[in-house]
């Protein structure tokens, strides 16, 4: 009966078309379904749902989405050839006991900040 | 040989929810929502949900002070969780109620408030009768 996991986060954005081919092209991420204004795609089992608000006290930026990646280094020179805005340059946030945990932050079409981050094991 | 970088976006580490007060926030996701609290650091304070890290943060300037993303968590009974988290003190804005009709379940979901304001729902799928 309790909550088991995160089954889908709303991202407003308002231009639906334009944040589809970020999502889609610039991200990588699989497209599901596009119901009307709403376009729906998966992030490793998260389905992202992005579409207009649906009252003016909903129409405020994202949540920062932090998304994993293999390879931030890689990462964020695949973003900054797609000329994505990059909000910080891959960084260091935190050593943690068996690995340091890395960062880029970036913009979305409609300036909602997110991230990368990635667990770099020590050597 | 060709080495393919891999800069695949695999999945959602964590998420950054804006708390006014983050020991009133840390109160509400560990008692009324049940989620396992991970650890505190300062003014962080990070639980699990399902293998995605929610982090409660105090915005550090005005521009980043803005209501969270809807989150949607998955339960299995969207009645009785309903039922029990506003018996812990969830304000809830509607009745669990079906919210779209796919082809093998009705997507029920229900939205309510945390302790910061934030709007949230719970969703749960329920398999239609054959």
């Amino acid at each position: 009966m309790g909550i088991s996991s995160i089954g889908q986060i709303s991202i407003i954005v308002h231009d639906q078309p334009r944040a589809t081919a970020f999502y889609r092209d610039v991200l990588g991420l699989p497209l599901l379904f596009t119901a009307g204004n709403m376009a729906f795609f998966d992030c490793g089992g998260v389905r992202l749902m992005l579409g207009p608000a649906s009252s003016p006290e909903l129409d405020h930026p994202s949540s920062i989405l932090y998304f994993r990646v293999p390879d931030i280094n890689a990462a964020h020179r695949r973003l900054v050839e797609l000329g994505v805005k990059i909000e910080a340059p891959p960084r260091l946030i935190a050593p943690m006991k068996t690995y340091d945990l890395w960062m880029v932050a970036f913009s979305d079409p409609d300036g909602n900040i997110m991230e990368l981050m990635s667990e770099m094991p020590h050597a | 040989m060709n080495v393919q970088e891999d800069t695949t976006l695999s999945r959602i580490g964590q998420i950054a929810i804006n708390a006014h007060d983050v020991d009133r926030a840390t109160a509400f996701y560990r008692d009324v929502l049940g989620l396992p609290h991970l650890f505190r650091a300062g003014q962080l304070s990070f639980f699990d949900c399902g293998g995605v890290r929610l982090m409660l943060d105090k915005a550090e300037k005005p521009e980043f002070d803005h209501p969270s993303s809807i989150l949607y968590f998955q339960v299995g009974d969207i009645r009785a969780a309903h039922k029990r988290l506003k018996e812990e003190g969830a304000k809830f804005e509607d009745e669990p109620h079906v919210i779209a009709q796919m082809p093998k379940y009705d997507l029920w979901m229900t939205f309510f408030r945390d302790s910061e304001n934030n709007l949230l729902a719970l969703m749960s799928e329920v398999p239609r009768p054959a």
